[in-house]
């Protein structure tokens, strides 16, 4: 069930403000460029929002709006043809929704934050086309249009970390977010060719009848679903900052910071767990390995990241690991079955992730620029709207009822503990008590991860915004709230942090009360009901369900009792001697596990010795000392040739031309007659058959005159070309023959005794 | 009576011309042979031929310049009466205006403005490649001729136009719808040749700070005079000579 | 012989074109044989005159206008032809003193 939609239009809106900024933006001044970049990411959100009221409406559950992107065929390869369309369901729904809305809300920030920046149009031009690939991302009906997208949103994030591009520091990290998402998007296009040379579709409309297909065994006894998954997953892990590929995001703070929350909290970051559920179908392939894969590496990112985000002092490094441990928690719910869930916490997270980084922006804003919490603290009393913001987000986060992050990290929990993975029957014991005991490994990981969170959010809040101000006079005299058009957005996402988490009440407590307030909590249940992706693991107790969300509620409560008791007011004594008693553990968070380290060491280095090596040996010795003599070589013999008859003497020159004339002259009709000559003989007692000339000659085209007995007159004249002469001999005998073939056109004449070309064969004929 | 004026020929024979003699035919043969239209006289393209190629001939071997342009001359006068033969009356008066008249009245400023007579007509640099190219030219020409001459070459019909062709108007017709397009470009690039010849011919002019500068002539002469002196012996440059 | 004197009287338009071919060929012969620039501007002329009467002699035989009309497009291209080129002769001339075109080869590698 589909019906035609001018989604186009969402994707084009911003790709023309992008053009127009990138290409006339300097000219026309700031409020130009803002006024396009905001209007266009406006028109996109409302037609997007338009479309959505339609899928709402008018559709059944698995109806999409589509449209052309382009018409007719966009890729055609031999018997491979692809169309590239756009489609809108309700997973996409969602996306879109979340992705033009907080696009615009940064935006509008944006304005404010980078109002003193003097390359404003470059800025807003590219973040334009960061939201313009992104929709594309999203809407794209196949995995190679998504791919598109896909590879545009990492343009655009590498062009915008690497913003401030005359710090060497900020150019390096752009480079090493591009180098790093390379190797995830190799995989990731691996997995889309192999899907396809495997399954012959790579449409998502068709991946509900593809899962016989995908059960085809292929390599090391796997299905070709697993292997498809996981390099799909790769790439996924690139994008979305999954062990082993997460280095880049940490680093990508080099970026402005409405970027920051963008790209790296709200939207890019999540786009791999977009896919995951896009394309559920591949991840569901039994036995379900590849899922237990994602879940597993999900998990061990929440859990590594939230550890290191507890130790960090740069704002935005927080932050960023924050972002890296939710993107986790993410993976686990879609990992474990539980992609309503997953694609829940994406979306608020969305909210309260790109709130954080605009508070974190409006701080160092009013900081000058300064991103290190020590220096910060007291900040409360100068800026009480980023301060009231934040202290909602940090609790939306830390999960506590009723705000949004609450019930998207229980539903994700909740699934990580029912779930179940089914793996083929023949394992051993110990293999499937382990498959079985696995579910509550990874609740047991979220758990702690989310304890970590709860303490590193509130640290971040009690250090920067309660206590005495640690930095510097002068930057204490310009500390102010930000402008309107900064904190607007941010009351905006507050709100939403607060509303978001009520739409996904489970149900369990939604028990009682009037339908259509039922309705509305449930309303993200029903809106990705099971028609639209599987449904989530849930705990089959009531009492047991109860238990985990009050577990939940728990750890996060002592996570930010933690907090309190080291940091409210200021970083207390005890934080202090916590860190020297413990430092060996500090220094191993402090330096992020030396992952980067680690790395160095073992890709970077080696990959640098041998680059090298091709540099001096092949390039500088082979290729420099050789090959590029060889070509210099065969120019300079057939240049001395080709340099004499470039004389510079016209009259040669004309004498050329007419030498060349008389010779294609000659040639030609030569090459007639010659071919005329050509002849095979037939014989059958004393009648001999002349085949003579080529199929192509036109009957009169060529005079023939023929001696068929050698003695040296013409037995026959006047002969128009005819391919097959006869003739009768009286006598038996050796016979020579000899033919003369004239053009009468050119007068050009050929005998077949001539010395030089003469027939190929001699011609005669012996006849009994 | 004669068949002249229902032959598929532009010709004429010995009989027609005997009997254009006759007081009944006279006045036909004179008006048929005066047609813009009608047939022309063999004589008439025989005596032009020669004055033609004996034109031509002269033209690429006289020492003398004045006298080759002459034989020019001479040449176009007879293809103008060529062209006229053709019922190309119209062309054939363009070819005296243009080629005769003004084309060679350009060559013969030239000539005085270098006023040079040759050294040697024939250098005698690369005279191996000029034998090979006149081979080839002779064998082009021979081979061209043959098929020409050949029974399938171009047969000889010229039947009798109608009365408007060759005419100003309807040459001007064609100017005016077929070859409008030509006609047009033909004017620019005459434009362009107007100026194009102006600009590679005329005096050398300096560039200065305050625009252009017509350049100190003597001085100009006298660089001329310097670099040339040994080639130039009856150079104006050198008119004290 | 009453086949030549035939041949001779009944001028048609082989004869023009043999004509024209002749011309073409004293033209060509000039271009390459003389040294002087002036007699090479002369040639050339020779050389489109040959080309002229070949159109004019095809528009008499098919009794067709446009052949008039090229022919008349020609002359006008020859006219730019010669002031280009007798420019380019007195441009020559005034910077070498010569006009010998085989003594013209700076434009070669």
């Amino acid at each position: 069930m589909t019906e035609n939609f001018p989604l186009s239009l969402i994707i084009l809106l911003p790709l023309l403000g992008a053009v127009l900024n990138l290409l006339l933006g300097r000219r026309l001044g700031n409020t130009f460029v803002s006024l396009v970049a905001c209007s266009a990411v406006a028109g996109a959100a409302l037609v997007a929002t338009k479309a959505v009221l339609l899928v709402a409406s008018d559709l059944p559950m698995r109806g999409a709006l589509v449209d052309q992107l382009v018409s007719g065929d966009w890729i055609v390869a031999g018997d491979f043809k692809l169309q590239a369309g756009l489609t809108l369901d309700r997973l996409s729904s969602v996306m879109v929704m979340v992705v033009t809305w907080i696009a615009l809300l940064i935006h509008i920030y944006a304005t404010g934050y980078m109002e003193h920046e003097p390359d404003y149009a470059r800025f807003f031009g590219y973040l334009n086309l960061f939201t313009g690939a992104m929709l594309i991302l999203v809407l794209g009906d196949s995995l190679p249009v998504t791919f598109v997208g896909w590879e545009g949103v990492g343009l655009a994030s590498y062009l915008l970390i690497g913003f401030w591009y005359h710090e060497d520091k900020n150019a390096t990290a752009g480079r090493k977010a591009f180098i790093v998402n390379r190797i995830g998007d190799f995989g990731f296009l691996i997995g889309i060719c192999l899907l396809f040379t495997v399954v012959g579709t790579v449409k998502y409309a068709d991946f509900s009848s593809i899962a016989a297909k995908l059960m085809t065994p292929w390599w090391m006894g796997w299905p070709v679903g697993y292997w498809i998954a996981i390099l799909l997953f790769v790439g996924c892990a690139g994008k979305s900052a999954q062990i082993p590929l997460y280095v880049w995001l940490p680093d990508a703070m080099a970026g402005p910071t409405p970027v920051s929350a963008l790209i790296h909290a709200a939207t890019m970051v999540t786009a791999g767990v977009y896919v995951v559920a896009r394309c559920h179908t591949i991840f569901d392939t039994f036995p379900e390995a590849a899922k237990m894969t994602v879940a597993g590496i999900g998990a061990l990112t929440a859990l590594m990241a939230a550890t290191i985000g507890i130790v960090q002092r740069d704002f935005k490094k927080v932050l960023a690991y924050s972002t890296v441990s939710q993107l986790g928690f993410m993976f686990v719910g879609v990992g474990t079955g539980a992609y309503a869930a997953g694609v829940f916490h994406l979306m608020t997270h969305a909210f309260f992730k790109a709130g954080l980084f605009l508070g974190a922006g409006s701080v160092m804003h009013a900081m000058g620029g300064e991103g290190d919490i020590v220096k910060m603290g007291g900040l409360g009393k100068h800026m009480p709207i980023t301060r009231w913001t934040f202290f909602v987000y940090c609790l939306a986060i830390a999960g506590i009822v009723p705000f949004a992050g609450f019930f998207s990290k229980d539903a994700i929990l909740a699934g990580a503990f029912a779930a179940e993975f089914r793996m083929a029957g023949n394992m051993a014991p110990w293999q499937a008590s382990l498959v079985a005991l696995y579910p509550k490994l990874l609740w047991g990981m979220l758990a702690t991860a989310a304890l970590c969170t709860a303490f590193y959010m509130w640290r971040l809040y009690f250090v920067v915004f309660t206590g005495e101000f640690r930095g510097t006079k002068e930057q204490e005299s310009h500390l102010h709230e930000s402008p309107s058009s900064m904190t607007l957005p941010l009351v905006v996402l507050a709100v939403g942090s607060v509303l978001a988490g009520l739409i996904g009440v489970p149900a369990i407590m939604t028990h009682g009360l009037p339908e259509s307030a039922e309705h509305l909590f449930t309303f993200f249940t029903s809106w990705l009901s099971p028609a639209m992706v599987p449904a989530s693991p849930e705990p089959h107790e009531h009492w047991l369900e109860w238990a985990l969300m009050g577990g939940a509620l728990t750890i996060s409560a002592v996570g930010i009792g933690l907090a309190a008791l080291l940091y409210r007011g200021g970083i207390s004594q005890r934080a202090e001697g916590l860190k020297k008693s413990l430092g060996v553990l500090h220094g191993l968070l402090w330096n992020k596990y030396y992952v980067d380290e680690i790395y160095d060491v073992l890709l970077v280095r080696p990959l640098r010795r041998v680059s090298g090596l091709l540099w001096k040996v092949v390039d500088n010795i082979v290729i420099d000392g050789g090959l590029t003599k060889v070509g210099p070589f065969f120019v300079d013999i057939f240049g001395a040739m080709a340099q004499r008859f470039q004389n510079g003497d016209v009259q040669r020159y004309i004498i050329a031309v007419m030498v060349g004339t008389a010779g294609i002259l000659f040639g030609s009709t030569y090459y007639l007659a010659y071919q005329g000559i050509q002849g095979e003989l037939k014989i059958d007692k004393r009648t001999v058959t002349l085949k003579l000339g080529d199929v192509r000659m036109r009957p009169g085209q060529l005079i023939y005159a023929i001696d068929w007995d050698g003695d040296g007159k013409f037995d026959e004249t006047n002969v128009r070309f005819n391919s097959e002469l006869k003739h009768e001999y009286g006598n038996a005998g050796e016979f020579k023959i000899v033919v003369e073939a004239r053009d009468p056109v050119w007068n050009m004449v050929k005998r077949s005794d001539d010395w030089f070309f003469g027939a190929n064969t001699p011609l005669s004929a012996k006849v009994e | 009576m004669i068949a002249v004026a229902a032959s598929d020929f532009a010709s004429f024979d010995l009989a027609s011309l005997l009997a254009s003699a006759a007081p009944a035919s006279v006045q036909e043969v004179a008006a048929s042979s005066l047609s813009p239209t009608g047939w022309t006289p063999a004589w008439a393209f025989w005596i032009l031929s020669a004055l033609v190629v004996i034109g031509a001939i002269s033209t690429i071997a006289q020492r003398n310049l004045i006298s080759a342009v002459m034989s020019l001359v001479a040449t176009f006068f007879g293809l103008a009466g060529l062209y006229a033969t053709l019922s190309a009356h119209f062309l054939a008066a363009i070819q005296v205006l243009v080629y005769a008249g003004a084309i060679m009245v350009l060559f013969v400023f030239v000539i005085m403005v270098l006023n040079r007579d040759e050294a040697e007509r024939v250098s005698d640099r690369g005279l191996l490649d000029k034998a090979v190219g006149a081979g080839a030219l002779v064998y082009l020409a021979v081979r061209l001729g043959e098929v020409i001459a050949s029974p399938v070459g171009p047969m000889s019909r010229m039947s009798k136009p109608p009365a408007d062709f060759g005419t100003v108007s309807k040459i001007g017709e064609y100017f005016f719808t077929e070859f409008l397009f030509p006609f047009e470009a033909i004017s620019i690039l005459l434009i362009i040749a107007v100026i194009g010849a102006v600009v590679v011919a005329r005096t050398v002019v300096s560039r200065t700070t305050t625009g252009y500068e017509l350049p100190n002539l003597a001085e100009h002469a006298g660089e001329g005079g310097q670099g040339g002196a040994d080639a130039a012996g009856g150079d104006a440059a050198h008119g004290g000579h | 012989m009453q086949q030549l004197v035939q041949n001779l009287l009944a001028v048609g338009l082989h004869h023009y074109l043999i004509l024209a071919v002749v011309l073409f060929g004293i033209g060509t012969f000039g271009v390459f044989m003389r040294r002087n620039a002036l007699t090479t501007l002369m040639s050339i002329e020779l050389i489109l005159n040959g080309g002229n009467l070949t159109l004019l002699a095809f528009a008499r035989s098919h009794q067709d206008m446009r052949g008039q009309a090229l022919a008349l497009l020609v002359i006008a291209v020859a006219a730019a032809e010669a002031a280009i080129g007798l420019a380019i002769v007195v441009g020559v001339f005034r910077n070498r003193h010569n006009t010998n075109i085989d003594e013209l080869n700076l434009l070669r590698y």
